[in-house]
């Protein structure tokens, strides 16, 4: 029997060696513009979460003031009356800052201190989150406050009202009466009034949340259905790849537009059934690209390796595989995110997205006239402008990212 | 080359078959639909008897029941709707009365040119950009026209759509073009080239609206293929035996990338049977796509099923024509 001990290295490294994704990443936020277009994305999802408190008609708090029945009472009816998504988006947030600043804080330590320690505050910090989303979602009341706390401060009904920066709610009506519809910018309404006399810088921000959650969500349903179905084509061959495969072309062959149409006459409109029909209409790209790595990689020393210690069948694929062939997936993830926001917007304009009075920058579009005959510009501009750069934004990144990973161009840039 | 024909032709049988299923389970399964819910007659009362025969006239469209008036089981149903299908009895309008078929004559004519001209005008563009661009990898002018390409590419057809309307065809601002349809209303008296010029004036905005999204991804395409063929073996043999530059790009790399675009082409059917929904409901054009979206908002499921059935087997039948034409234009394909 031969000796199959690996000899032991005495020299030292010459080069400290480099993680690949450290790597990758960067190449990738080398260029100045790739840099920009993540923090403008990073600004939107967190507008997304914290939306609730940017733009809102209640005043963080406020005292009624002492009258004859009762003393002075301090209230906070914004936060009373989050609804339970809000909260829920809210810890979502609030986990994501905390894993940040544990990343942040942590990045001077030596690596195995630092991934040990991102790895307990994660699962301690996804923990919480998890047990509190669920708590919230399963006790948690919404409640209707049609109040007008404005007009309540101006009369002095309530003293010292804190309001958000944008006291305006989402589907917040200035009176009929009042003409307000269509106004232009003013120092009431900063973006000026759409016409059902809604402030528009508000609908913008909420707007953001749909957006976003559309992207991520249907992004991340196709991403699973995808990766699922190419792992296995690409892993097993044969039957599997051939009854695979015609399942992608069977998707494929309908055009993407017709078939969400096909969805959204029958299934309804709620925006959870917008997140997943495009999901479940756009996975059979990353499945193609799965397969194809796969077929690469399966007969790799290293994959054998795996196979031949005994691990179990997920392990190999999920954990040795496919962190090795994900990165194709990964470019064309973000373009297909670019591409969710588009066809939301794109539904939502036509009509047949999600329905009012939820903010949607392509209803947005759509209610700043009929182009033919009135047409408010002023109104189109915001929403078309975020689609255009949150779009851009995403498309930009991926871009940089198959440029990143693309072994013929390591020498250049 | 036949036996690959009836290959592949094999090969699409168990696709066509497993799409027209999902199209008919999802349009079999949408909830309120085999209680005929008062589709013919919406919002009208009804005595029971109607009621009840619209039920029976409804539940024998969708092959629910046989003649007898027993059930019948889903594959049956499946079978029964496929074979009815392929004799050409596409379903019946709901909103329109019409048999769908009609309809799509109508409107199919008008979204494929328009789309024939749109594409025409992607390659008039996208092959010179992306040769200049191949040429000068990695200069300004590559950079810059990627980024325009990609700029243009994310820029929303909705809003760019309805700024142009708002702008260029609207008595508010500029009444340059016609705001709506494909011809003037006295089309009956013009001449051939008058009706032709007409037409083209119509469809200016919708065109441009259309084409400006499509140069990035092709142009990208096409620079990946030249690149990839300046390198290989043919290309220095060529330079070796003396031939100018030119030719060397033009006859022999040029040539050979152009190949690329056939796959391309018939790839890029669906993208452009989808957007035509979004601009033909901008531009009111009476073409597949607004028929698609017309019936989505009237819920009318007999034509949106049919729709996308006739846009799938188009596709399917395009991707076989190119993979025929590839095999045509470069002998070396060999599909063992």
């Amino acid at each position: 029997m031969a000796d199959l001990t690996i000899p032991a290295i005495d020299e030292p490294l010459l080069y400290a060696p480099r993680p690949y994704w450290g790597w990758v990443a960067a190449r990738l936020f080398r260029p100045l513009l790739v840099r920009m277009c993540t923090a403008y994305l990073a600004v939107l999802v967190l507008i997304a979460l914290f939306v609730p408190l940017l733009a809102n008609g209640q005043p963080y708090t406020c005292v009624v003031p002492a009258a004859a029945g009762h003393a002075a009472v301090r209230q906070y009816p914004l936060f009373r009356d989050l609804s339970s998504i809000d909260w829920i988006l809210l810890v979502v947030g609030a986990a994501l800052a905390a894993q940040g600043i544990v990343i942040f804080t942590s990045r001077r330590l030596a690596r195995p201190e630092r991934m040990m320690l991102r790895r307990i505050s994660f699962a301690i910090i996804a923990g919480i989150t998890i047990i509190a989303g669920s708590l919230i979602a399963a006790l948690h009341h919404n409640r209707l406050d049609a109040t007008n706390y404005r007009s309540f401060a101006r009369h002095g009904l309530i003293t010292h009202a804190i309001f958000p920066p944008v006291p305006w709610g989402y589907a917040e009506m200035e009176p009929l009466s009042k003409g307000l519809i269509n106004q232009l910018p003013s120092h009431r309404h900063w973006l000026g009034t759409d016409g059902d006399g809604r402030d528009e810088l508000s609908r913008l921000l909420w707007g953001a949340r749909i957006a976003m959650g559309v992207g991520f969500v249907s992004q991340i349903i196709a991403l699973a259905l995808g990766i699922i179905v190419g792992a296995l084509t690409g892993y097993f061959g044969g039957v599997f790849d051939i009854v695979g495969m015609r399942l992608v072309e069977m998707v494929e062959s309908i055009p993407t537009f017709f078939l969400i149409l096909t969805f959204v006459a029958i299934y309804g409109r709620h925006i959870l059934d917008i997140m997943v029909i495009i999901g479940v209409t756009g996975w059979t790209g990353y499945a193609r690209l799965l397969r194809a790595e796969f077929f690469r990689i399966r007969n790799l020393d290293y994959v054998l390796a795996a196979q031949g210690s005994g691990m179990p069948l997920w392990r190999v694929l999920f954990k040795h595989m496919l962190p090795n062939g994900v990165t194709p997936v990964l470019v064309s993830a973000g373009f297909g995110m670019a591409g969710a926001v588009t066809i939301e917007a794109s539904l939502s304009y036509l009509g047949v997205g999600v329905q009012p009075p939820t903010a949607s920058w392509g209803s947005m579009l759509n209610s700043a006239g009929n182009p033919a005959t009135v047409f408010r510009w002023w109104q189109a501009l915001g929403p078309g402008m975020l689609i255009f750069i949150t779009v851009l934004a995403f498309n930009l990144i991926a871009e940089s990212l198959r440029d990143a990973i693309d072994p013929t161009t390591m020498g250049r840039r | 080359m036949t036996t690959y024909i009836i290959r592949r032709l094999l090969l699409m049988i168990p696709t066509l078959l497993g799409m027209t299923f999902m199209l008919f389970a999802v349009v079999r399964f949408a909830p309120g639909l085999t209680t005929g819910g008062g589709q013919f007659s919406a919002g009208i009362m009804q005595s029971r008897q109607a009621q009840k025969q619209e039920q029976e006239i409804m539940e024998r469209r969708l092959h629910l029941v046989d003649k007898n008036g027993h059930p019948i089981s889903l594959v049956m149903q499946y079978i029964l709707w496929l074979k009815s299908t392929c004799e050409g009895h596409l379903g019946t309008s709901i909103v329109y009365q019409e048999p769908v078929l009609t309809l799509i004559e109508q409107r199919l004519p008008v979204t494929l040119t328009i789309n024939a001209i749109a594409m025409a005008v992607i390659y008039l563009v996208s092959i010179p950009g992306g040769l200049i661009t191949a040429l000068n990898q990695g200069r300004l002018i590559d950079r810059g026209y990627g980024f325009l390409s990609l700029a243009l590419y994310s820029l929303p057809v909705i809003w760019l759509g309805s700024t142009v309307l708002g702008f260029l065809a609207n008595p508010q601002y500029f009444n340059w073009f016609p705001s709506a349809g494909l011809h003037s209303t006295n089309t009956g008296n013009m001449t051939f080239f008058r009706y032709i010029a007409d037409y083209l004036y119509h469809i200016v905005l919708p065109i441009v609206c259309s084409v400006y999204g499509g140069f990035a991804f092709l142009s990208k395409q096409i620079r990946g293929s030249i690149l990839e063929n300046l390198q290989q073996d043919y290309v220095r043999t060529a330079r070796a035996k003396g031939l100018p530059e030119s030719t060397v790009l033009m006859r022999h790399v040029f040539r050979n990338s152009l190949l690329n675009l056939i796959t391309l082409t018939g790839m890029s059917l669906p993208g452009l049977l989808s957007g035509s929904v979004i601009i033909e409901q901008i531009f009111s054009i009476n073409g597949m796509g607004r028929l698609a979206y017309t019936s989505t908002l009237a819920r009318d499921l007999p034509v949106i099923q049919d729709l996308a059935l006739v846009g799938s087997v188009l596709t399917l039948l395009s991707y076989l024509a190119v993979d025929i034409c590839y095999h045509l234009a470069d002998p070396r394909v060999t599909y063992g």
